[in-house]
Parts: structure tokens; C-alpha cells; sequence
């Protein structure tokens, strides 16, 4: 007992117990949004292994079918098979959103970037070009941009929709920038002589581009509702190109004839991406709204 | 910034903004005479095709066609529309009163539920009822507002029969009564209510959120005041102005999303006529519309401006600092 | 004790936490009379803010408390529902917080605001019985002119002022217990003396008891009658405050007192507790302190100390008082080891010439604000040059002038003969103006790029002037000086947040040295740490000064940091210099009255002398644009107003 009141001094610290294992959900992974999306971007991806049917082959024999044995999820009113035109459609989709997120991206990132560090003059001259931008509703701007650009393809619309995404992005970006470009860290790094690419690409990109993850994610989402919505409307892809928004072009024939798995299924399929991206998109985000509350 | 230098701000930038749409549609392909003359156009003589191209202007240089119509816009005289051939400013006329309507009324119920909804949410913070509203508020923000559009008609039109599916009002006898234009505003005004509540809701949401979280609340309850107090008095009170001129900047954006609920309703607002114009090369009519909305947008980014500056009393002391000395040092 | 105020028993508290369950609050008993003020000492994240927010019953939803008794003034709280708890705050208990810049509601007034806490608890009162309430209590926490400040926002009212309407919205229910945590750590020091006079005072009006949560021995030793000195949750030792000041039991206290710079005597070294506190994730099953204590013993590492008493009114939680463990004398405070004689090198050229700078920003049309006004000074190589200033004495602005980051308006700075100023010599001397002068922040968010690893934050200066690292790579280099800083290695993988303040600081330091300046500017560089670690960093600064020569341009607004570390000072008032001296004789006689004011508003953590040291109070007016600089001593210049000579 006595040793026990003997001076030992200083011991080495215990190492700290690991951190508990948490799973993946636990930690804010939206593990059913990454598999639902990870198997719809496979699936897209490999259309040709899952498909049934050719997706543009018109069966006039077979029009508007109810979903059966042999159309999964039926045939639409020109006779195409809507499970096959699920997978080979997607791939437009999914591909306008990724490439007009990546075009608007690449754009916020520029214009944000110059507005944040330019003069004064220069900063409010782009600003005003991005307000009168913003002044005409999108789905205008896109019609115009598109007639400009002739007979559109997934090319083309992708083209577009980034083209005119990019303005909420480049004001976070812009705003972020000015206010990082006081922060100590950077000037610490002017003080050692760091140049504008240096600081920008070292110091400011890093930080912005992970406080704007979630709206670069959204603009994915958003991209994908544009194509769709211009598809619908008929002034998006043609008709003979498949893709979720032209599937779903066909629904004023379906209404009348009450042909509901032509709506709901596509649809069904769109906005569950959407909605897979989105969760996605809040887990970035999620974050960003810690502490309690004191009330 | 003073009124003066506003005005001009606002004048220049509609200036660059009708030059901008005026270029991009001129140089777009696609024959305006189709929408002047119908089917018909495809058999005009090149002879008479020159004639009417002469007739309408469209013969001259793009700049000169420009410069033309700024004249005439400023004075008054805002063009044709080749489809209705009425003058612009009529054809809107007949459209405005059914959009303002319906973006109205969706204005009124989206701000109104919106504050609703985000409290509540905000209130339960991570309890049931705030994770249920979060995730269907979620699910339903990330339905296309065309195929809610479709969905409402499927369900209520198709399959129950209880609503129209088109148009503001019945046609023949009994159309345009109050109860006729009101059946037909549910469905719409119900796609363009649900896509955008969530957006607003959340955002009420978080902003309750991140007031809940300071130090003044703490205080307010230290010195006794009830939970439901500080959260309609401090918390509520604190979020005003900025939701205030939020609501003010969504004035255009709430109008777009109209747009596409109008064109599938085939409500006869203006987002059906923009629609038409810009597929049609309908130019002065797409022009003018162009210009509406940017106007509206500029207008309600200075009335979000005023109205933070009368609401906020930190801005309103920013603007009348120059008057007096407020700093108070002790 | 039976007429007590407050009787506290075996209280935990715990947060849970993503990382796992948070112990904040272990096992604390404490109990108050009426009209007593009680200190809470400790260092940042050792539970005592959320043991006030549990004796208000306000912790937050993610926290669970529980106690076997807490009661106040009579009433049984500790089972008492939100609803029931309600009318009790604010009459009973009420509660100031530590910064007055966010504890108000920016929308309202603050007359509205102390109406509003009178009317919580006085519904029925009329409109002007609540007005006149409102001026009483202003009046009360020492507001002038309160019928025309009642109208004010908060934003209109300086620190100070914010705090002492946080104070009168606090005093609105007359509760008969005050907690206030923190109440001073944003003021300025002169402002910080004022409200804890005035805390004080009000409390003795109003025969009230208090409860003083802060961090700052100085202000305990101001403003306490007891003491609870807490560690890692728990409380280690309690008395009055003579008998922890003059006869501490804690080694932790031990080390506390010694690592403060204000009772430090010249020429030592301070005493840095080794190491860092536990997380309280898993806090060791021993006594929580054992692995920092030089004094503990084998039973420390297994079993918890209880509160022994020692004397009177006087308790402390370790094996020390033990019957069976060996006496140990306490160490005096402040020793812990004196530097060799010839340890400061005498000041050789100068390197760092100052002539008539000034600044203004303009942060609006029309509206001009004075940063830095005629300051002249210069540094000698190898002397620690310290500049003493008040938030909004524009020190922050000279920092970045030197560092040829803001362009001065008027005026020169020669560094080793070249006039940063100009764009042209500047160019020409570029390279060794960037290697040669180094700046160490305040250690913040915003001080380290929170994206990088700490190798790369070292190494950016050589990456970014392409300097070829003289020890094989840029890892190796970065290696080389964490371990010159004293840290360990292991941590070059790690990013800022990752790292706790005082190794933070260290990266900052190690970054600025890898060029191997010759002058460093630390701007604020202890401001943001904790005690302990703060002498860590300072025995740092003096180590690299005495062994390897660096000279220092040190910015700070504590001045028993700057006694300590500098050999000569400059104080910044409003954009001016008005003395400049070396530190002994700026100290012994200080001739400017704001630099009376200053000296006189360090709170000493000494109790007797604390308690009955009168303020020198400063009127505050900003000095006039004239005014020239006279020698009264060889080295020691004041400001002197023209015309008139400085009172002696």
C-alpha cells in the first residue's frame, strides 16, 4: 500500500481510446442514395447487358401496353419499350448533368474568382452582367441560346444548361473569395511572396471549392430537371433521341388514354435520382450547422 | 446609392439587356414570317416575301432594325406581335391579370407556409415531427415541376374527375364566374404552392435555427422569458428583414416557375406567351416580355433593398450614419 | 451549511457528441452563502461554463445532468420542469455572458430589452413604472445620460456599455444569485477593471451572491472572496481566495500560478505544466492531472483523490494531503528556473526603422478613420520590441505595414536600410525583404490555412520563393523545424483543426522560422491560449531570442505579457505613440496618464494587493494631432501635448 504514495512524476500519456467504430450512416453517408445512384449510373452505364428491347424500335403492334411479362414496364404510345428506353434514356439524362454541372462549375469558378480578387470596377461590371442574366427567366435564355445553336443534341443542351447555371455558384465563390482574401492565412502567404495563381490555387480554391460542393452538386440536379423539362416541353432533345425528359413528352397522348405507367414510370425513375443526388448534395452540407440550440 | 444613380443603373442595364435579346433572336434560325402568315408563308413568292419582309422591317441590318425600334420604344411604341397582330402592349394586357393571379396567389401561400412550416421544423429541431416534415419537403422539392403538374392532372383530372386540367376558365356557357376560375387555379396554383414551399421552408428553417443558437437567446432566458416568446419575439423578429427581401428577390423567381406550369395547365398567362414567342421568332412580343421580367427583377431586387433598410434597424442606422455620429463610447 | 444560498451536490454533466460521450462536468459539489462572490477558475473546456448553464437548468438538448441536490435560496430545483423552472430564472438566479457583442437582440433597443426582462417578472407593471425601472437600473450599472441611451441599439454602444446593459437586463428580476461567466474576457483591459468594479459593487448594493466563472487569475484575485479551481471537470481545490492564492495544495494550481507571467521575476523562465488536458471523452480513471504532474504519485494513476481538507475553509482533491504521502513543499510561484546572465544579448544595429507612419481606411465615402498617426520607433537586432495597444489602437495596421502588406499613406519604414514603402526599392530588395521578415497571428480560424497539412504550411515559404531546402526535401525541412519549435514530428501529417491552440501556434512559428528571418512581427501571438500553454509559447519566443538571436516586433494588449517577454515597449493609443520606454522604467514610471491607466487596470493575481488598488481613470480623449515627443529619462519618450508639459 505504502509504494503507492511514493512521487513517480510524470508518465507517459495513455494514448487516447480509438474513436468509437461508426458505420457508414452513422457517420452521414447516405449509403442508400450512393447505392440507389451508384446502381442507376451502372445501369446507364451498361444498358446493353440489362435491356430487353431495342429502345428505339417503333412496335406498332404493341402500342401503349400495360406493363406485362414481356414489357416490364410497358410500351409507350409509339410502341417502344419503356424498361429498355429506361436505361439507354438515362444515359442522356445523367450525361447532360454531369457535363453542363462541370461547364457551369468551370465558369463559377472563373468568374467568381476574378470578381473577388478584380478592382472594384471590375467586380461590379461582372455582377451586372450576372444580374441582367438572372433578370430573364432561364427556360428563355436556354430557348434562345438553343435556336441559336440549331438542331440540338445531348451536346448541345448540356452546352446550354451550363452556360446559364453558373450565376448562384460564382456569387457564393465571389463572396467566399472576398472574404477569405483577408484571412491570415493568406496573408501570410503574400508576406512570404506568394503570387495571385499561388494563393488562389493553394489558399483560396481548396476552401471555396468545398463550401460550394453542395451547390455544385445541386446544379447536377438541376441540370438534369432543365433537360427534362425543355425535352417535355418540345423545344429540348427530338423526339427520336431517348432520353427521361422525351419519354415523358409523350405524356399528353397518355393522359387521355389514361396510360399512367408512361407518366409515373419515367418520372417515377427521375425524380428518385434527383432526390438520391439531393441527399447526397445535403450530406456535404450537413456540417455546416453544428453547435446547439439554446433555446 | 442615391435614386439618381439607380434609375440610371436600371435604364442602362435594360438598354444592354434588350440589345442582348434582340441580337440573340435575330440571329437564331427560324422564320418570323411562319408566325405572321401561318402555313401560308411557306408558299410566298420571293417576290412577296421581300414585300413583307419590307413590311415588317425585317429587311434592314440588325443594328439599324435596333436602332428603329429604340426609337419607337421610347416613344411608346413597342412593336406588333406577328401572331396576334395587335400591338404588344395589348397582347400582355389580355395575359397579365390570369399571371398575377396565379403567381399571386402562389406568392401569398408559398411566403405565408413557408414561415409556418420552417417554424415548426425549427421548433421540433431533430424530434419526429421536424425529421418527417424535413424528409417529405425534401422529396417533394426534388419532384420536377412538370411531372407534379402531370401527377396533379393524372390523379384529380384523369382518374378522379373532380378538377379541369386546362385552361383559366370553361368555355361556353358559365365560363369566367368566380367559382369556374377558381377550380380551374387549384391545380396550377397547388404545382407551382409545392415546388417551391420546401426551398423557402428550409431555408426559415435554418435561419430559426442558427438565431436559436446565439447568445442573446440564452439571455433571454436566463432573465425568465418563456421558450415560445423568445422564439416569436427574438427569433422571429430577427429573421424578418432578410426573409423580407428574400421574398422581395423571388418575386421573378417564383413568376419562372409559373412558366412551365402555365404551359402544361395551358393557362393563358405569360409564361404560355413567352413560351410561344420565342418559339414562334414572335420578336417584338418576346422583346417586351424580355423586358418585363427583367424589370420586375430589378425592381424587386430595390424593393428587397428598401424593404431590408426600413426593417433592419442596423441598416436603417447604416443609411442616416453620415448624419449623425452614433457611435457611443463608455 | 445550512443558511446557505446555494447548495450544489455530486452534479455530472454530460454532452453527447458524435465522438462519443463528453464527461463535462464530473462529480462537482460546491455550495454559496448569500452575498458572496465565488470564483470558478479554470482553463478553456474544463466544464465550467456548462456547470452555470446546469445551475440555470439551460444546458442544451444534447446534454443530461444530474444531481443528488441543487438547490437555491430554499427551492428544491434539481427536479423542477422547464414550465416550473421559468418564473425562477431571473428572480431567483440570472446569468451574463461572455461576449456582449452577440448577447443582445441586434433588433431591439436596449431600453426595449431591459423592459422586457422587468415585465417578465412584473407583468401587472404600468408603462412608465417600467420606464422608470428601466432608467433605475441603468442608472444602476453605471450608464450615463440613460433617458437618451435607453432609445439606443446595441450596436451603437461599445463593449463596455453592451456589458453593462447584458449586467441590467441580468439585474432586472433582483436575483439573489448572479452567475457570470466570463463577463470580461472580450473587454479591453481598462474596460475589463470597470466592470468587475462595478460587478462587485452591485453586488454588495444589492446584497447579492455571485458566481465568477473566468479564466484569468488577475480578475479572480480582483473580484473573488472564494475560489473553486476546476481541472478536467472536476473541482481540485477550493478556499478563499487567500488561502489558494498564498497556500495552494494543487499541484495544478501549483503550476498555474507559476506559469504567469505577472509574477515571474526578471531573468526567469516560466513555468510550463508539461503537456495537455485529457479529453474528457474517456477521462482516466486516476486523478485526471496525474500525467502532468511532476508530484504524483503511484495512487494518482489509479485512483481519484478525494477533497481533503486543508485548514479551515480550504480543500483540494489530491493524494498530497494524504496522511501517508510525502511532504512536498509547494514551489514558489513564478520560479521555474532562471536564464543564464549574459542570456539577452545586447541590441546591436538597427534593423527596423519607423518614421512618422500614418494610416488611414476609409470604410466609407467621406468617412475617413485614423489608424496610425505620426509613429516613429526603431528596432535593434536581437531586442524583443513590444508595442502595447488596445483594440482600435491601430496595432494590427502597423503589423501589416511592416510586413509590406498595406501601403502606408505618408511616412517610411527602412528595414535594414530599404524603404519598404517604395514600390521601387521594395521591388529591387524583394527577395530578402520576404525571407528576411516573418509574421506569427493570433492564433484563430483564420491564422492557418485549414486545408493544408501542417508540413505544407511549414514548407510553403521555401515551395513558393523556390528555394532549394537545405536538408534533402521539404518534409525533412518542415521535420527539422517542428522539432525546433518542440513539436513533435508525428504531427507533419496532421491539418489545423486537428491540432490543439498552442501546437497551432507552434506550426505558425515553425512556418515563420523557416526562412530563418532575422525579424519577426507576432501579432497577438499568446492572445487566444490558454495559461499554461500561454508560457509555453513565451518561453519559446525568449528561448529563440537569447540562443539563436531573432529579433522581435511583439504586438500584444496584455502587459504583464509584454513586461515579461520585451526589453523595450511603445504604447499605441488611438493610432499614436504616447510613450515609449525600456520595460523596467516604462514600469516604474509610467509618465503618460493612459499609460498610467493601463497599469493601473492589469488585475495581479495577488488578492490583497488587488482588492484595494484604486484605477487611474483615463477621461479617454483622443490624443490631438499636435503634440511632440520629449526625452525624460535617457531612452524614455512621452508625447507631450504643445504648449504644455506632461504631468510628472
Amino acid at each position: 500500500m505504502d509504494d503507492l504514495f511514493t512521487v513517480v512524476g510524470l508518465r507517459p500519456e495513455a494514448p487516447p481510446p480509438p474513436p468509437p467504430k461508426r458505420s457508414l450512416r452513422q457517420r452521414g453517408v447516405p449509403v442508400t442514395a450512393a447505392v440507389f445512384l451508384a446502381a442507376m449510373v451502372l445501369g446507364c452505364l451498361f444498358c446493353r447487358a440489362l435491356m430487353t428491347k431495342d429502345p428505339t424500335y417503333m412496335d406498332l403492334a404493341n402500342c401503349a401496353r400495360r406493363p406485362c411479362r414481356e414489357f416490364l414496364f410497358g410500351t409507350d404510345t409509339m410502341g417502344r419499350d419503356i424498361f429498355s428506353m429506361i436505361w439507354y434514356g438515362g444515359r442522356s439524362s445523367l450525361a447532360i448533368g454531369f457535363l453542363a454541372t462541370a461547364l457551369s462549375t468551370l465558369i463559377a469558378v472563373l468568374v467568381g474568382a476574378v470578381s473577388g480578387l478584380a478592382p472594384r470596377w471590375l467586380d461590379s461590371l461582372l455582377m451586372r452582367l450576372t444580374e441582367i442574366l438572372l433578370s430573364v427567366p432561364s427556360l428563355l435564355v436556354i430557348i434562345l441560346l438553343q435556336a441559336l445553336l440549331g438542331r440540338p443534341t445531348v451536346l448541345s443542351i448540356a452546352l446550354v444548361i451550363g452556360l446559364t447555371g453558373w450565376t448562384a455558384v460564382a456569387k457564393v465563390i465571389r463572396a467566399e473569395v472576398r472574404r477569405m482574401r483577408t484571412a491570415e492565412y493568406v496573408i501570410a502567404a503574400r508576406c512570404v511572396g506568394g503570387g495571385f495563381f499561388h494563393i488562389l490555387r493553394r489558399h483560396l480554391a481548396p476552401n471555396f471549392l468545398s463550401s460550394v460542393m453542395f451547390m455544385v452538386v445541386m446544379n447536377v440536379r438541376g441540370a438534369i430537371v432543365a433537360e427534362s423539362t425543355l425535352s417535355f416541353l418540345g423545344v429540348g432533345l427530338p423526339l427520336e433521341t431517348v432520353s427521361w425528359g422525351t419519354m415523358l413528352s409523350l405524356a399528353d397522348n397518355a393522359l387521355t388514354s389514361g396510360a399512367w405507367w408512361i407518366i409515373l414510370i419515367p418520372g417515377g425513375f427521375l425524380t428518385a435520382t434527383l432526390l438520391a443526388v439531393t441527399d447526397l448534395g445535403n450530406a456535404l452540407r450537413r456540417g455546416a450547422n453544428k453547435g446547439h440550440s439554446n433555446l | 446609392m442615391t435614386a439618381v444613380k439607380r434609375l440610371a443603373a436600371f435604364l442602362l442595364s435594360m438598354l444592354v439587356l434588350s440589345a442582348a435579346v434582340f441580337w440573340i433572336a435575330r440571329l437564331a434560325p427560324g422564320d418570323p414570317l411562319v408566325s405572321y402568315y401561318g402555313e401560308r408563308a411557306e408558299r410566298l413568292t420571293p417576290e412577296e416575301r421581300a414585300q413583307a419582309e419590307a413590311k415588317l422591317g425585317l429587311d434592314m441590318p440588325i443594328g439599324a432594325q435596333y436602332v428603329r425600334w429604340l426609337k419607337n420604344a421610347l416613344h411608346g411604341d413597342l412593336g406588333v406581335s406577328f401572331k396576334y397582330r395587335q400591338a404588344v402592349p395589348e397582347v400582355i394586357r389580355g395575359r397579365l391579370g390570369n399571371t398575377l393571379l396565379l403567381g399571386g396567389a402562389g406568392f401569398v401561400l408559398i411566403f405565408s407556409l413557408a414561415l409556418a412550416l420552417g417554424a415548426v421544423c425549427a421548433w421540433y429541431e431533430d424530434r419526429p415531427a421536424d425529421r418527417v416534415l424535413c424528409r417529405l419537403g425534401t422529396v417533394t422539392s426534388c419532384v420536377p415541376e412538370f411531372w407534379m403538374c402531370l401527377l396533379l392532372i393524372l390523379v384529380f383530372s384523369v382518374t378522379l374527375r373532380l378538377l379541369p386540367s386546362s385552361g383559366a376558365w370553361s368555355l361556353g356557357a358559365g365560363g369566367g364566374t368566380a367559382a369556374d376560375r377558381a377550380r380551374h387555379l387549384v391545380l396550377p396554383l397547388t404545382a407551382v404552392v409545392l415546388g417551391h414551399l420546401w426551398y423557402y421552408a428550409y431555408m426559415v428553417r435554418n435561419s430559426l435555427l442558427e438565431q436559436m443558437r446565439s447568445d442573446y437567446v440564452l439571455l433571454a432566458r436566463a432573465e425568465g422569458l418563456s421558450r415560445r416568446r423568445v422564439m416569436v419575439r427574438h427569433c422571429l423578429r430577427n429573421i424578418l428583414p432578410s426573409y423580407l427581401s428574400l421574398m422581395a428577390i423571388s418575386v421573378p423567381h417564383i413568376m419562372g416557375g409559373t412558366y412551365i406550369v402555365e404551359t402544361v395547365f395551358s393557362y393563358p398567362g405569360i409564361g404560355t406567351l413567352s413560351y410561344e414567342s420565342a418559339m414562334g421568332r414572335d420578336y417584338d412580343l418576346l422583346l417586351a416580355l424580355c423586358l418585363l421580367s427583367g424589370a420586375v427583377v430589378m425592381v424587386s431586387g430595390m424593393l428587397a433593398q428598401a424593404v431590408n433598410e426600413r426593417v433592419d434597424p442596423r441598416m436603417r442606422a447604416r443609411r442616416t450614419r453620415h448624419g449623425k455620429g452614433a457611435a457611443d463610447r463608455g | 451549511m445550512e443558511n446557505a444560498l446555494l447548495q450544489l451536490e455530486h452534479l455530472s454533466v454530460s454532452f453527447r457528441t458524435p465522438a462519443g460521450e463528453v464527461e463535462a462536468v464530473r462529480d462537482v459539489s460546491l455550495s454559496l452563502a448569500p452575498g458572496e462572490i465565488l470564483a470558478v477558475v479554470g482553463e478553456s473546456g474544463c466544464g465550467k461554463s456548462a456547470l452555470c448553464k446546469a445551475i440555470m437548468k439551460l444546458l442544451p438538448a444534447n446534454a443530461s445532468a444530474r444531481a443528488e441536490k441543487l438547490t437555491v435560496a430554499g427551492h428544491d430545483i434539481a427536479s423542477l420542469s422547464e414550465r416550473q423552472m421559468r418564473p425562477l430564472r431571473g428572480a431567483l438566479f440570472s446569468m451574463v455572458f461572455q461576449d456582449p457583442m452577440t448577447s443582445l437582440d441586434p433588433t431591439y433597443t436596449v431600453g426595449a430589452q431591459i423592459a422586457e426582462a422587468v415585465r417578465a417578472h412584473e407583468p401587472r407593471l404600468k408603462k412608465p413604472e417600467v420606464h422608470r425601472r428601466v432608467l433605475e437600473l441603468m442608472d444602476l450599472v453605471g450608464i450615463d445620460r440613460p433617458e437618451e441611451r435607453c432609445r439606443l441599439y446595441p450596436w451603437n454602444f461599445s463593449g463596455g456599455m453592451r456589458q453593462r446593459a447584458v449586467l441590467a437586463i441580468a439585474l432586472a428580476g433582483r436575483p439573489k444569485l448572479l452567475i457570470a461567466d466570463e463577463p470580461t474576457t472580450a473587454l479591453d483591459v481598462t474596460v475589463q477593471a470597470q466592470i468587475l468594479d462595478l460587478l462587485r459593487s452591485v453586488q454588495r448594493r444589492l446584497g447579492a451572491a455571485a458566481i465568477l466563472v473566468t479564466h484569468d487569475l488577475g480578475v479572480v484575485a480582483r473580484a473573488a472572496d472564494r475560489v473553486a479551481v476546476m481541472y478536467a471537470g472536476k473541482i481540485v481545490e477550493t478556499g478563499t481566495a487567500e488561502e489558494v492564492f498564498y497556500d495552494p495544495r494543487h499541484p495544478y494550481t501549483w503550476g498555474l500560478l507559476r506559469s504567469l507571467p505577472s509574477l515571474a521575476a526578471e531573468g526567469e523562465s516560466l513555468y510550463a505544466i508539461p503537456g495537455m488536458p485529457p479529453t474528457l471523452i474517456a477521462p482516466p480513471k486516476g486523478d485526471a492531472f496525474a500525467s502532468r504532474n511532476e508530484y504524483a504519485l503511484a495512487i494518482d494513476y489509479e485512483r481519484q483523490p478525494p477533497l481533503f481538507p486543508a485548514g479551515g475553509t480550504h480543500f483540494a482533491a489530491t493524494w498530497l494531503l494524504d496522511s501517508r504521502a510525502p511532504h512536498i513543499a509547494p514551489p514558489r510561484p513564478g520560479a521555474a528556473g532562471v536564464l543564464p546572465a549574459q542570456a539577452r544579448p545586447a541590441p546591436g544595429e538597427v534593423l527596423l526603422d519607423v518614421r512618422h507612419l500614418c494610416h488611414s481606411f476609409h470604410p466609407a465615402k467621406n468617412v475617413a478613420v485614423r489608424a496610425l498617426e505620426d509613429v516613429s520607433f526603431t528596432v535593434r537586432r536581437g531586442e524583443i520590441f513590444g508595442l502595447v495597444g488596445e483594440s482600435g489602437s491601430g496595432k494590427s495596421t502597423l503589423a501589416r505595414c511592416v510586413m509590406g502588406v498595406l501601403r502606408p499613406q505618408s511616412g517610411s519604414i527602412l528595414y535594414k536600410g530599404v524603404d519598404v514603402c517604395d514600390p521601387a526599392a521594395a521591388r529591387a530588395a524583394r527577395h530578402m525583404l520576404r525571407t528576411d521578415r516573418q509574421i506569427v497571428f493570433q492564433d484563430s480560424a483564420s491564422s492557418l490555412d485549414p486545408r493544408m497539412k501542417a508540413a505544407d504550411i511549414i514548407a510553403e515559404p521555401m515551395a513558393v520563393n523556390h528555394i532549394a531546402p537545405p536538408r534533402g526535401s521539404l518534409r525533412e525541412e518542415a521535420a527539422f523545424q517542428m522539432r525546433y519549435v518542440g513539436l513533435d514530428p508525428l504531427y507533419l501529417d496532421k491539418y489545423p483543426p486537428e491540432l490543439s491552440g498552442g501546437q497551432r501556434q507552434r506550426v505558425a512559428i515553425a512556418r515563420a522560422l523557416a526562412m530563418e528571418p532575422s525579424l519577426l512581427v507576432a501579432d497577438e501571438p499568446v492572445a487566444a491560449l490558454d495559461v499554461s500553454i500561454q508560457a509555453q509559447i513565451l518561453n519559446l519566443f525568449r528561448h529563440l531570442q537569447a540562443e539563436h538571436g531573432f529579433t522581435f516586433l511583439f504586438i500584444a494588449h496584455d502587459l504583464s505579457v509584454v513586461r515579461y517577454l520585451c526589453d523595450r515597449v511603445g504604447v499605441l493609443y488611438r493610432g499614436r505613440l504616447v510613450e515609449l520606454a525600456p520595460t523596467k522604467e516604462l514600469f516604474a514610471r509610467p509618465i503618460h496618464p493612459y499609460t498610467k491607466s493601463l497599469l493601473s487596470a492589469i488585475p495581479l493575481p495577488d488578492p490583497r494587493k488587488e482588492r484595494d488598488r484604486p484605477l487611474c481613470s483615463f477621461d479617454g480623449a483622443a490624443p490631438g494631432p499636435g503634440g511632440r515627443f520629449t526625452e525624460t529619462a535617457p531612452g524614455h519618450f512621452v508625447l507631450t501635448d504643445d504648449g504644455k508639459e506632461a504631468a510628472l
